[in-house]
């Protein structure tokens, strides 16, 4: 059995390429250490690293491109800056190089482009709300359907498990590349393929937990004739609730993320942005929004880990 | 008052939790029920509001079969006070206790918790009347302890001023002085409204000193049916111990169940 286990991880090591990853890094780790030459992981890293830093936080916009511009009344936060540069330019009449002074008036905001960010990120948290609603208000019928002492028949039991699957196995990634092809691009394609993955994960888990709540209070609901959605009501809902909050919250903390990945292929928020930045080459905004991407993660991870200490 | 007409029970799995039984206890007694474990109490005490569905025989309250069709009904005139409380432990006692008017709530109020202002009234009076005063009144039914737990269930069995009120082991986790104060208290409430009582015991002391009537229960079977005085120290013992020759319910029992109540002529001789 483990030599079954060895040889196919050592078939799959050559298939997979793993002789050349640990070849590659232990490279980069020399190169690191200054016992190796060159390396091309640590060239190619090295490379991007430079790029990215520092990472974009200005903005700057020619005046001329802005002709609705109000001299008197700019925008928060920026200033204009005139810069001369001097060109070689060909002149036509005398088909000589001429030396010409040229000078461009630029409207700079110092953290323009900090702001865009922002604006994205806000985008995207919203898409991560509205994303964990949905799925709130979808996962709730269905787990009804999906408990097994809950669902009215045999038939309902399995659609609704059945429904709860399907959701669960497909990936946000390519729900979102569908729905960006029927909804077009923006947030309606992130925010119905981020609620439809997570419906499916709430469903199970709202039903499972459905299932193994305490039977007693159900019980005494049930003897004195209560009636089914009753019990539910005031015999499982009040016992299952916490674990609904810290599911949900688990559900936001994870769109999140989600919603920035998402982007990517369309859907609307910061991983829009990114995919365009990343296309131009502009690494230092990239660094940017990561920066950014990694504060909010963490600050949501610091609220959501209070919200479920103060629930349960 | 309820009524038991040849009542058995035999599990899926065939033995048989209760055989033949017939009883009737009428309007305003306090009937318990004793036996070792698994004689088959519990299983006759739900029957009564159909949470044990039977293999034979009728159960009557108050004349009417108890029947699928008329469950619903008659489940509301029966109040039932469980060993482990069944509370929600997470509501407050407050939301326990109107959980008892439920049945008959409008399905509206129901969803939004909003219970008529003479609800909650009674809930507040049937609190104080079990002991349990208004700083009590939102706090978490499972920050109580076992004995107010067990006055939360009383007051929420009594809400809907049921008929029939079924106690499934009462006191079976309470300490002996609590018992005896859930014990008498129940006893209080009920005799004061005239309800009947069906209550399942452990405690043979507790049965001795409050029932009216002792029913007996030994693998499924009626093996001693008559008043508390009757209930002799030589047959609790015979009715706790092994069974064997001597204690066979079926051929030997304690006392003969066809005997009437009134008959406190005891056929256990030794």
């Amino acid at each position: 059995m483990v030599l079954v286990v060895i040889c196919a991880l050592l078939y799959s090591g050559k298939h997979m390429e793993m002789d050349r990853m640990v070849v590659m890094t232990t490279q980069a780790a020399g190169k690191l250490l200054g016992l190796a030459p060159d390396s091309q992981v640590a060239r190619g890293i090295s490379r991007i690293a430079e790029s990215m830093w520092p990472p974009a936080v200005a903005e700057k916009e020619e005046t001329a491109r802005r002709p609705d511009l109000d001299r008197a009344r700019l925008p928060w936060f920026t200033h204009i800056e005139t810069e001369e540069t001097t060109v070689h330019r060909l002149n036509p009449t005398t088909l000589q190089l001429e030396k010409t002074t040229e000078r461009a008036e630029y409207l700079v905001n110092p953290v323009g482009y900090l702001q865009t960010v922002l604006i994205k990120m806000l985008e995207t948290l919203e898409i991560a709300a509205w994303g964990t609603l949905l799925s709130v208000l979808f996962s709730v019928p269905l787990a009804y359907f999906a408990a097994r002492n809950y669902t009215p028949n045999r038939v309902c039991y399995a659609l609704a498990r059945g429904f709860i699957s399907l959701l669960r196995s497909a990936p946000e990634l390519i729900v979102a590349l569908f729905l960006v092809l029927a909804y077009g691009f923006g947030p309606i394609a992130g925010i119905l393929a981020l609620s439809l993955h997570a419906a499916g994960f709430l469903g199970k888990f709202y039903a499972e937990d459905i299932e193994n709540a305490d039977r007693k209070p159900q019980e005494a609901l049930e003897a004195i004739g209560a009636g089914k959605w009753r019990t539910l009501w005031y015999g499982v809902v009040p016992q299952v609730l916490p674990q609904y909050v810290a599911y949900t919250l688990y559900i936001l903390d994870r769109n999140v993320r989600m919603a920035t990945v998402i982007g990517l292929v369309g859907a609307g928020g910061i991983g829009q942005e990114l995919k365009g930045r990343f296309d131009m080459f502009q690494y230092d905004h990239v660094a940017t929004i990561l920066i950014v991407v990694f504060l909010v993660v963490v600050l949501l991870d610091q609220f959501s880990a209070r919200t479920r200490a103060r629930l349960i | 008052m309820i009524e038991f007409q040849n009542v058995s029970k035999i599990w899926p799995d065939g033995t048989a939790a209760l055989f033949d039984v017939s009883l009737f206890v009428p309007k305003g007694q306090f009937c318990v029920l004793l036996g070792p474990s698994g004689a088959g109490k519990s299983t006759l005490l739900r029957a009564v509001n159909g949470l044990t569905t039977l293999s034979a025989g009728r159960v009557l309250i108050d004349g009417i079969e108890l029947t699928p069709a008329s469950a619903p009904s008659l489940r509301r005139r029966v109040g039932m006070i469980h060993q482990h409380c069944n509370l929600a432990s997470r509501m407050s006692v407050a939301m326990n206790t109107l959980c008892g008017v439920l049945p008959d709530l409008p399905a509206w109020r129901s969803l939004l918790r909003w219970f008529p202002a003479a609800d909650r009234e009674r809930a507040c009076e049937l609190l104080a009347r079990v002991g349990l005063d208004a700083k009590h009144l939102f706090r978490r039914a499972g920050d109580l302890s076992g004995g107010q737990q067990q006055r939360v269930g009383i007051a929420r069995a009594f809400m809907l001023d049921p008929d029939v009120i079924l106690a499934d082991e009462p006191v079976a986790s309470l300490d002996p002085r609590i018992s005896h104060d859930i014990m008498s208290l129940i006893r209080e409430v009920a005799k004061q409204r005239e309800r009947s009582i069906l209550c399942s015991l452990h405690q043979v002391n507790h049965a001795r000193e409050f029932a009216d009537r002792i029913v007996a229960l030994r693998d499924g079977r009626v093996v001693f049916d008559d008043v508390p005085e009757v209930f002799t120290d030589a047959i609790a013992k015979r009715l706790y111990g092994p069974a064997g020759p001597m204690m066979n319910a079926a051929s030997n029992p304690l006392h003969d169940p066809t005997a009437t109540n009134a008959n406190s002529a005891l056929k256990l001789a030794a």
